[in-house]
Formats: C-alpha cells, sequence, structure tokens
C-alpha cells in the first residue's frame, strides 16, 4: 500500500532523513520507534505532504505521491495524526470534526464517519459545542485522533498519540488503534510511550540518525533485552 | 442640541456601517494571510471609478442596480487574479509578508498616478443612488443614507454568513486560527488565500461605490481610507473580525462626533490618538488575540 525508497529530505542545512526505505502493507499496525529528534515525525510528515524539500520515492497503492501538495494526498486517503494536535482553537469540537472532512473524497461518507467517530469517542461527543482551546491535553488528542478519522482516510500516520498523556488515555488510545485497525485502517505509528501497541504491531522500524537500524516483527523487539530496555523502558 | 446630536449619532452610524464592510475585509486578509494589503485603500477608489465609468460616460441601463450586479463578479476577480498574479509568487520566500507589503504598497501609488493619468487629477462626483428625506418625527434622515446603512449591513450579514455556514468559509477561518492545522485536513491553502483576497477586494469595492456616491471619487483619495481602514483594524486587534467590527462603529461615531464639537479638521487627530492610546494600554486591540 504504501512503499517508500530512499527518502531524503532536508530542513534549511540539515539532512534529516538518510536513505529511508519504509513498506507497509493494507491493513497493517506499523510501528516507528526511536529516539527523540531522529527523524520519526519527519518522516510521517513526509509522506503527507508536509515537508518541503524531499529526495527518493513515496509510492502510495501504486501511485507516485512524492512532493504531491497536502491537501491533493488527503484527498487520496491518506492522513496526518499531528503529535501538537494541531486543531483549530476557535473553533468547536463540532466544527473541528466537520473540518477534518473537508477533503472531496471525505464529504460523502461524513455522515458515516461522523457516527463511527462519536461511538468511538463518546466524551467527544458530550462537549460538541466547546471550544478546542478550553480542552485538556488529553481530550485534545482524542479530538486530533477523531478529526483524522473524519477524513476517510485509509493510512493513517499518527504521531506519537501517547506523548505527554496519563496512563488512563494510553489505554484508550491502543484500544481506539485497535478498533480503527479492526476497521480495516492501515496505521503506521510513531509512539514508544504505548507497551500495549506492540502487541497490535505486524512491524516494527527504529529510526535513529535520520535512517532505518532495524526493521523486523514484534517478537524480534520483545526477544532481543536490549531493544526492549531501549525503546519500551521494560 | 437634541436633534443635532440625533444627527450626528446617524451619520457616524451610516459611516461607522461603510467602515465596518471595508475594514472587516482588510482584517480577514490580515487573519488568513499575515500580510497587510496597503492597496486596500486603492481598490476602494476602483470602486468609485467603476460606478463612474459605468453611470456617466457609459449611461448603463439599470442605474446603480446594474453597478451593485457588475460591481460582485468585478471584484471578486480583481482581487482573484490580485493574489494569484502578484502576490501567490511571492509566497515562495521566507520574509513574503514584508514582501506583500511593499509589493502593494507600490501597487497602491501605481493605482492612484494611473488614476489620474486616466480620468485626470480632479474629483468627480457620483449621482445619488437615491434622492429625498424621511421625517421621522422631527429628526429629517436622507433617504440616500438610509439605503447605504442597509446595503452595507446586508453585505455584512452575507459576509457573516458566508463564513460561518459554507465549507469555503470555515476552511478560511481555519487557515486563519492555524495553517498547519489547515493543511493536515487538506485544505488547499492556495486557494484560499485567493479567495481571502477575492473576497475582501468585493467588500472594498461595494464600499468604495457606496461612500464615494455620498462623497465624490478622489483620485488621491486612497489614503484616508488606508489610514481609515489601518486604524480600525489595528484599533479592533489585528485579524479579529469582531473586533474591526466594534472598532469600525466606534471610529465612525468619533469622527461624527469631533467632526461637530471640533471641526472636521480635528478628526483624523483624534482617530490616531485614539489609536496609539489603545495601543499604548491594550497592544494587541479591542479583541485581538494573545
Amino acid at each position: 500500500m504504501l512503499k517508500i525508497n530512499k527518502l531524503n529530505t532536508y530542513y534549511r542545512e540539515s539532512h534529516i532523513l538518510k536513505d529511508v526505505s519504509v513498506s507497509v502493507d493494507r491493513g497493517q499496525v506499523v510501528i516507528m520507534l526511536g529516539p527523540n529528534g531522529h527523524g520519526k515525525s519527519t518522516l510521517l510528515k513526509s509522506i503527507c505532504g508536509l515537508v518541503e524539500k524531499i529526495d527518493g520515492q513515496i509510492l502510495y497503492d501504486g501511485q507516485d505521491i512524492t512532493g504531491l501538495a497536502s491537501d491533493k494526498i488527503v484527498n487520496l486517503g491518506v492522513t496526518y495524526i499531528a503529535e501538537n494536535r494541531e486543531l483549530f482553537p476557535y473553533m468547536t469540537v463540532m466544527e473541528n470534526l466537520k473540518l477534518g472532512a473537508y477533503s472531496k473524497n471525505a464529504r460523502g461518507n461524513e455522515k458515516e464517519n461522523m457516527a463511527w467517530v462519536a461511538s468511538l469517542f463518546p466524551k467527544l461527543m458530550q462537549r460538541q459545542n466547546q471550544l478546542a482551546s478550553t480542552m485538556s491535553g488529553g481530550e485534545a488528542k482524542m479530538l486530533a485522533i477523531a478529526r483524522g478519522l473524519m477524513s476517510d482516510a485509509d493510512l493513517l500516520c499518527i504521531d506519537e498519540p501517547g506523548l505527554g498523556l496519563q496512563p488512563s488515555y494510553r489505554v484508550e488510545i491502543s484500544q481506539i488503534i485497535k478498533e480503527i485497525s479492526r476497521q480495516g485502517k492501515t496505521v503506521f505509528i510513531v509512539e514508544q510511550n504505548i507497551p500495549q501497541l506492540i502487541e497490535m504491531a505486524d512491524k516494527i522500524y527504529i529510526m535513529e540518525e535520520g535512517g532505518i537500524s532495524f526493521e523486523g516483527g514484534k517478537y524480534d523487539v520483545l526477544n532481543n533485552e536490549q531493544l526492549k530496555e531501549i525503546f519500551l523502558g521494560l | 442640541m437634541f436633534l443635532e446630536i440625533i444627527e450626528v449619532f446617524t451619520s457616524g452610524l451610516i459611516n461607522g456601517s461603510v467602515y465596518a464592510l471595508m475594514a472587516v475585509g482588510l482584517t480577514l486578509v490580515y487573519g488568513v494571510t499575515k500580510a497587510f494589503n496597503f492597496a486596500y485603500g486603492s481598490f476602494y477608489n476602483l470602486g468609485g471609478y467603476f460606478a463612474w465609468v459605468l453611470l456617466i460616460p457609459l449611461g448603463v441601463i439599470g442605474g446603480y442596480f446594474s453597478v451593485f450586479f457588475m460591481a460582485i463578479p468585478f471584484f471578486f476577480i480583481v482581487g482573484y487574479l490580485l493574489e494569484k498574479v502578484l502576490i501567490s509568487p511571492l509566497r515562495k520566500y521566507d520574509d513574503w509578508e514584508m514582501k506583500v507589503m511593499m509589493l502593494t504598497l507600490g501597487l497602491s501609488l501605481f493605482m492612484d498616478f494611473g488614476y489620474q493619468a486616466i480620468f485626470g487629477p480632479r474629483i468627480k462626483s457620483l449621482p445619488g443612488i437615491i434622492e429625498g428625506t424621511v421625517q421621522v418625527g422631527e429628526v429629517v434622515l436622507f433617504q440616500q443614507d438610509i439605503v447605504i446603512f442597509i446595503l452595507s449591513l446586508s453585505g455584512m450579514l452575507c459576509f457573516w454568513w458566508i463564513l460561518n455556514n459554507t465549507r469555503t468559509g470555515m476552511a478560511v477561518q481555519a487557515v486563519a486560527q492555524n495553517p498547519a492545522g489547515a493543511q493536515i485536513v487538506g485544505i488547499p491553502k492556495d486557494f484560499i488565500f485567493a479567495a481571502t483576497f477575492a473576497i475582501s477586494t468585493m467588500m472594498v469595492g461595494f464600499g468604495g461605490i457606496l461612500l464615494c456616491q455620498k462623497n465624490f471619487v478622489d483620485p488621491m483619495g486612497s489614503t484616508d481610507i488606508m489610514i481609515k481602514a489601518w486604524v480600525i483594524t489595528a484599533f479592533g486587534g489585528m485579524g479579529s473580525i469582531r473586533g474591526s467590527l466594534y472598532a469600525a462603529f466606534i471610529l465612525g461615531m468619533l469622527e461624527a462626533f469631533v467632526g461637530w464639537y471640533f471641526g472636521m479638521i480635528h478628526v483624523q487627530i483624534a482617530t490616531l490618538t485614539l489609536l496609539l492610546v489603545t495601543l499604548a494600554i491594550r497592544p494587541r486591540g479591542l479583541m485581538g488575540r494573545e
């Protein structure tokens, strides 16, 4: 479904991603681990057309989407869910969700997706008229995920959903991701604060200094004491 | 005395309503693009000349009805092209907001001198939309003023409705509140920027027609309008539409009362003093955020 060949990205003078090759199959949950500031977010953003200087090839369903504008990529069914949420602060929860379905491909299924989101996030629905800026960090994170689901995407690129959240929210997020995956969506996720996620992973990558240093199944990580300790704190 | 105050109040209300119509457009552009359109006053004059050309040399059938009918698509297209042809190529630079300010400042001079070259340096007067007066108790109102008030109010209501009830309107607000978030949900920034310029140009052109027919078309009058629009935008809070609405009416009233009590010559000083005092006490303006 997603195939990245030798991706390089640059930000001002720095060379961020170095020859990164990744592949994600339809319906999989793929997790990217690795130390902070080594390019994991940049990779997700590059897929979604949010990084300017990129080089290499990103294929989505066989189509070359390298360097395509973000609105075109969203329209093809690929969505980025930001670590820092990027909500519309002076709009209500409901308005944020509706804008999540802005893209042409999402408009036809807005009702169905809204019903799905309501069943996944009943607490958000109770607060549908609240301004996004008045929500707590955990709630705002939930809203960011919910808004992403409204885009009707088949591939969700989720950036550190558990960062800075209480354990109860992390458990909730892992359940939600399980449910998203059960619905047939493909999930490419950067996250290392939620050990429960590893159980769902079909494939795990580790990124260090802008390159992929490890690729394997979940047992490869779980059976490797060093990796387990470094990245999962187990 | 009381009657006079009512008249001054009415005049403040009417000017305030047109200022609101125009300033809201300028605020919208700033809110969405974070760049300031210094040619705004010259587009106000374009409204005046547009009406003059249609009404006087061409003698268009239908009078002002046709003028407004044609002005809406005309100014929409002019604003759209302004963004696509002149502004959009600058956006590849890091400091493009500054470049836009310089470009629009130059454009404003170009347009103002262009008007002089084409239409001559003398002011032109437009026929009134409607003649006659209405008497309410002892107060006499010009029908023209009532029409101006109703038209600018409906213009603003349309704008408000579009902004809050259409997909594009919500997308415009989304870009203003969080450009990165807007990009994530797939809002095409290029289109929204152009649409914003189109809407704002439409509003200032419309306002130009309304006020120029009340006053006159002055090829060098754009500076005065630009200062007013800028004062309203900064006083109301850069980028806050609600703030500029309030600011426009406050400024309209201030102008009317200062002009009546102290004389018109003190109006500009009064408005600038109001701005300076406000910004000294409250740098973000009436309703600016952060």
